[in-house]
């Protein structure tokens, strides 16, 4: 699924054009590519936490050229702002204003990250507020950003320090061309949990992968993304779908595995394949999705049944039979795919959107029995992905969506949603459970 | 040139003298089979055989890996497709360096790759192996007329204009009509259908019964769809996700209202219809064979034991026994060779040819006449518990793209038995049979693992 | 009865000169210019040292559905010597017109096998002239010999309808008896040019098998099959279980026109647990007329 405006818009004399029509002009994301720099140039470290000081370390040992004060003429790869210490609104102004003075020096592909606390209803008043304002404001400056560049926020739990392997993990994330389409959005780590990879370019290797709905679309993108991060993949879509997802499974070296995941067993037979076949079960992702959209007035009950049986009652089934079972002896990391749709809601998606906000209640409320038994469960929200899905949409609309939305003024790829999903199932992301992490360009819709 | 590090295993660790080991069904893959015309019209052999193999290698996670030989084959086969298996595994997701052999044996064919391929297991030779079929109907080769054939040959050899023009003016027009292939015997001119037809009508088979294995083949086919036995044997292709030949919906009454389209001659007596008679058909087939010792190294599951074949032939040209009775011989003699009786079996697999074939072996195995005087025996056979038979259907629902039949059994009964086997913890047996052109017929037996 | 007289052939003669010289014959007889004789010319043709073509018994085997071999196919050497029992049958002294004349039937011994390359001496000459009841019948006995011995013995009766020769008995029509077509064996599907390829790889280029138009100048609705394609076709439906010696025998009945869907049954026969004979029946698929039946039989 092409983007042929974005193309467009960034070649030539249709790029002047375009400059001067005042028209919105999408960046060329920094996406990943194996053994390609974390970031296009040096960071910017702000804070003075003792946080601040151990993280330096840690990006020296990355090989990372590490700057504590701006120079005037210094383009930037990106800026990190440690605030895990504020304690009153005041505290605020200072880093952020700091942080400020150098974005105009963020090169294309740029990165904003803030490292902070959550705010939460044992602080005190004026903790919270200082902890909830850095949510606001990243979430705005990520607006301001242009050239491809992102904002987004690391939140640490109490417990957890800043060189907690999750933390360094997600910070990673949103550093790296990994998180292009990622922008506006926190991720909470909520324990030390954690073990961070021998080889940053091959962090799921040796493992063992299940992807739903891996035939075609983001599904297909998933088994690629976690085949080229080094894990061997489970490809199951619906028999029907049987052609796709050989292709699938042979560019990915996995196996193909022809299930309707609605059925009773479907559970068992992805465990006993896993188990019979590989020996180990490492990472699910619950992928497999449809959409019978319908304004409410007129939808049936075939419509709405068949939406949440596909995208929340099996995954529901399954995820218990993971926990269930003693063929291993932990239980895998699962993703599980909500959508924007579940978080702002969408006309004429009440069926879907039911389903994918169900998701997020349902991974929040599973993390606790996932983290007992070795594993984690979160969701991955995409906004619009350019997909053959996506490309059925009327064109305004589809205009609209890809263009207007997001601050990224464009659609993501399926590709974008994968590199998320392989961040969330590897080892070093285990301090991060229950959450629900948008992929969506920062969309205006939702939060 | 130095040896290749990568020499096979094979040859060293488990070779010559290890004696007789076993042969294993690891499983199978095919695409659905579709009626000639439909939906693979423009799929060539090579295309479907290709496809059949990619999904193999899917299911089991074979990319790139070098199997010890794969054998294939296909009845109706165009010259270009000399080397057909070969360019279809160069063309899969397989290793190229994995070695292939083309075999054809009518529509034996597939049942005879896999036991070839499983003697070479046994005997140590390999240590796994892919046996497959395809067959076209749609895209099936049509030569140039004799006459034709003849001029561009002497064309070929010709030096001189003098002797091109020469070879050139022996042309005549009706020489530029091709020659389609047919399913005649080329002894007899009878088809398939016509020699079938005398065979039924010798064995008095009404056209009652013949309707109701047809109509269970069906049934018994739409009932395993229905509960997903093909989810890890059959890959859609071409948008086909079940055999297009399928009717779940027919019934005794819609089948007995089709016309003899076989025997026309027998006047009252012509008993076969389209309903009863497999139709032309497009699909392939393939199975993963290999050893113990391959299975375990490579964690795959092993479904049933190859335990042994017969393989047999009957005197049809001038009638003396019916075309496609041959395995009613082979069956007997591999029975005794195992020292089995059909109270042995779980499962019998008689591939419908046509209803008639079935029925008129499951009456000559009952017979005391002909078990005495063709087969030699003290009493018959006996009788097939009919609740035994091709219990997940066979060619007459599914169709029967000659050359991919013997896979699709293979693989289907093998899946069966070790269900069996899993639910009940024993190890059932299968009996396959499959009557071939030429008066020939293969039968072999599966033992659940 | 006294020897006949001999005559040496220098080689074998050409079959369409001799099909041109009984065209002669026939007109100046119906102009009275010559006076057809009444009894049988008391002589016999032999060429020697004929070679056969591997080339030719390729052909004509590949025509006939047979299997190429190095030994003679026995209605093949029946089309060697053709061309002497027709030096025979156009002598201006024979006495039934070659023309019209209807081939009835053959019995052939084959004596031992014969390689393609051995010469050849064909010797042809006819006898028992008899009534029929549609006109008079006659033999022709051809004699095959190689190194010296008969390898290979045919009798063709042909009948010379409504023609009745003066002081034969005119036989009674035989009751004609109702052919009910058994279960077949084989089909052949014979196609319009059956005739002329025929024709072209035995050299009877006979003019009621070439075409229908040249059939219908000689009173047949369309043309019709060579007899000895029938023949040739069974015997090499045979063949694979007989083995020289063996004689066989055909006789003709209906025509067989062209095209035509011929059904065939071949029955073969034990003795002492090994094959002894085979009798076959051809018959028209739809017309349900039999056209031909004979046997092979083990010598």
């Amino acid at each position: 699924m092409t983007d042929s405006y974005l193309t467009l818009v960034n070649s030539g004399l249709s790029k002047n054009i375009a400059k001067k029509l005042g028209l919105p002009r999408p960046a060329i994301l920094r996406r990943y590519h194996p053994g390609q720099p974390l970031v296009p140039g040096p960071v910017l470290l702000i804070g003075s936490s003792a946080g601040t000081e151990a993280l330096a370390t840690e990006l020296l040992a990355w090989g990372l050229d590490v700057r504590r004060h701006a120079g005037p003429k210094d383009k930037l790869g990106a800026i990190i702002a440690v605030l895990d210490e504020v304690s009153d609104p005041e505290d605020l102004a200072e880093p952020m204003l700091a942080v400020g003075s150098s974005l105009r020096s963020l090169l294309p592909g740029g990165r904003v990250v803030t490292i902070s606390r959550p705010a939460s209803t044992a602080d005190a008043p004026a903790r919270a507020a200082a902890r909830q304002g850095i949510e606001g404001a990243l979430r705005s400056l990520a607006h301001e950003l242009r050239g491809g560049a992102t904002g987004n926020g690391i939140l640490l739990d109490d417990a957890v320090d800043a060189q907690a392997p999750s933390a360094l993990a997600a910070l990673r994330f949103f550093l790296s061309g990994r998180s292009a389409y990622v922008d506006g959005q926190f991720v909470l780590v909520g324990s030390p949990q954690g073990e961070l990879p021998a080889d940053f370019d091959r962090p799921l290797a040796g493992q063992v992968a299940v992807v739903t709905g891996a035939a075609r679309g983001i599904g297909a993108a998933i088994a690629k993304v976690l085949h080229r991060d080094g894990a061997r993949v489970i490809c199951v879509d619906v028999p029907a779908a049987g052609e796709q997802l050989v292709k699938v499974s042979n560019e990915t070296g996995g196996t193909a595995l022809q299930l309707d995941i609605t059925g009773e067993t479907a559970g068992q037979k992805i465990l006993d394949h896993a188990h019979s076949r590989y020996g180990r079960l490492d990472i699910v992702v619950h992928n497999a999705g449809i959409t019978r959209d319908k304004l409410l007035a007129n939808m049936d009950e075939a419509k709405w049944n068949s939406v949440i049986s596909v995208n929340l009652a099996s995954q529901l089934r399954i995820n218990e039979v993971l926990l269930a079972s003693e063929l291993f002896p932990q239980v895998p990391q699962v993703v599980s795919l909500a959508s924007t749709s579940g978080i702002a809601g969408n006309r004429g998606q009440t069926n879907y959107a039911a389903s994918k906000a169900g998701v997020i209640g349902m991974v929040a409320a599973s993390a606790a029995a996932f983290a007992e038994r070795g594993g984690t469960i979160n969701a991955v929200a995409p906004g619009f992905i350019e997909t053959e899905m996506t490309a059925k949409i009327p064109m305004a609309t589809r205009e609209i969506a890809r263009r207007m939305l997001p601050s990224l003024q464009q659609g993501g790829l399926p590709l974008d949603v994968a590199e998320t999903i392989s961040f969330l199932v590897s080892d070093a992301a285990g301090g991060i459970n229950g959450q629900t992490l948008r992929v969506c360009g920062q969309s205006l819709v939702g939060a | 040139m130095a040896a290749s590090p990568d020499v096979s295993a094979a040859s060293t660790d488990s070779a010559a003298g290890a004696g007789i080991r076993k042969a294993v069904v690891i499983g199978g893959n095919r695409i659905p089979f579709a009626r000639a015309n439909g939906a693979y019209t423009n799929a060539s052999n090579q295309d479907m055989l290709t496809a059949a193999l990619d999904g193999l290698v899917a299911r089991f996670g074979l990319q790139d890996e070098r199997i010890g030989e794969v054998a294939a084959g296909a009845v109706l086969k165009h010259s270009r497709d000399f080397n057909l298996t070969r360019e279809a595994v160069l063309g899969s997701a397989l290793s190229p360096e994995t070695p292939v052999y083309d075999l054809q044996q009518a529509c034996a064919t597939g049942l005879e790759t896999v036991m070839g391929l499983a003697n070479k297991i046994k005997l140590g030779q390999i240590e796994s192996g892919i046996a497959g079929g395809v067959d076209s109907a749609s895209d099936a080769p049509i030569a140039v007329s004799e006459g034709l054939r003849a001029v561009l040959l002497e064309l070929n050899r010709a030096k001189t204009l003098q002797q091109k023009l020469t070879a050139v003016a022996k042309l005549r027009p009706k020489d530029l009509a091709p020659n389609a292939p047919g399913t005649a015997e080329p002894r007899t001119g009878l088809s398939m259908g016509e020699h079938q037809a005398l065979t039924t009508a010798a064995w008095n088979i009404s056209r009652e019964a013949q309707d109701e294995l047809a109509l269970a083949s069906h049934k018994n086919l739409a009932a395993a769809y229905d509960r997903g036995f093909f989810d890890d044997l059959v890959t859609p292709y071409h948008g086909l996700t079940r055999d297009a030949n399928l009717r779940a919906d027919t019934s005794l009454e819609k089948l007995g209202k089709l016309g003899p389209v076989f025997g026309k001659s027998l006047g009252d007596k012509a008993t076969m219809t389209a309903g009863n008679s497999t139709p032309l058909t497009d699909g392939a087939s393939t199975v993963l064979i290999g050893s113990e010792d391959y299975a375990r190294a490579h964690d795959l599951p092993m479904l049933a034991d190859i335990v042994d074949s017969e393989a047999a032939a009957v005197d049809f040209v001038h009638g003396k026994e019916g075309l496609l009775m041959a395995p009613a011989y082979a069956v007997p003699r591999l029975l005794a060779r195992n020292n089995l009786t059909f109270d042995d079996f779980d499962y019998f697999e008689i591939h419908e040819a046509f209803a008639g074939t079935v029925l008129c072996h499951l009456a000559a195995w009952e017979s005391e006449e002909f078990c005495r005087n063709k087969l030699g025996l003290d009493k018959p056979l006996g009788a097939i518990d009919r609740s035994k038979l091709n219990v997940n259907g066979s060619s007459l629902a599914a169709g029967h793209p000659f050359a991919a039949t013997g896979g699709r059994i293979v693989a289907a009964l093998a899946k069966l038995l070790h269900e069996k086997a899993a639910a009940e913890g024993n190890r059932g047996r299968g009996l396959i049979s499959v009557c071939a052109a030429g008066g020939q017929g293969v039968v072999a037996i599966l033992e659940a693992r | 009865m006294s020897t006949r007289e001999a005559i040496a052939l220098p080689e074998l003669p050409s079959l369409s000169k001799l099909y041109v010289s009984a065209l002669s014959t026939a007109a100046r007889t119906k102009l009275g210019a010559l006076e057809r004789s009444h009894a049988l010319p008391h002589v016999q043709h032999t060429v020697t040292d004929v070679q056969v073509s591997l080339e030719h018994v390729t052909t004509f085997q590949h025509l006939l559905h047979g299997t190429v071999r190095d030994s003679l196919p026995s209605v093949f050497v029946h089309s060697v010597a053709f061309p002497v029992v027709m030096s025979v049958l156009t002598r201006p002294d024979f006495p039934l017109p070659l023309l019209g004349m209807v081939h009835l039937g053959n019995r052939v011994r084959h004596l031992r096998s014969i390689d393609f390359s051995e010469p050849l001496a064909v010797t042809a000459w006819a006898e028992n002239l008899a009534g029929h009841h549609a006109g008079t019948c006659v033999d022709v006995r051809v004699d095959v010999q190689a190194a010296g011995e008969n390898v290979w013995e045919g009798t063709s009766t042909y009948l010379a309808k409504g023609l009745y020769v003066p002081g034969l008995d005119k036989a009674s029509r035989p009751e004609r008896q109702d052919f009910v077509p058994p279960q077949p064996t084989a089909k052949w599907r014979l196609g319009p040019e059956a005739g002329r390829e025929y024709a072209a790889v035995s050299g009877d280029f006979n003019p009621i098998h070439l075409s229908a138009l040249s059939a219908k100048i000689l009173g047949l609705k369309r043309s019709i099959a060579h007899g000895m394609y029938l023949a040739a076709r069974v015997i090499n439906s045979v063949e694979a279980v007989a083995a020289e010696p063996f004689a066989w025998d055909i006789e003709f009945a209906a025509p067989v026109f062209l095209p035509a869907t011929v059904a065939l049954r071949i029955e073969d026969h034990e003795a002492d647990g090994r094959w002894d004979s085979a009798d076959f029946t051809g018959w028209g698929e739809r017309s349900h007329r039999k056209h031909f039946s004979g046997s092979v039989r083990a010598l």
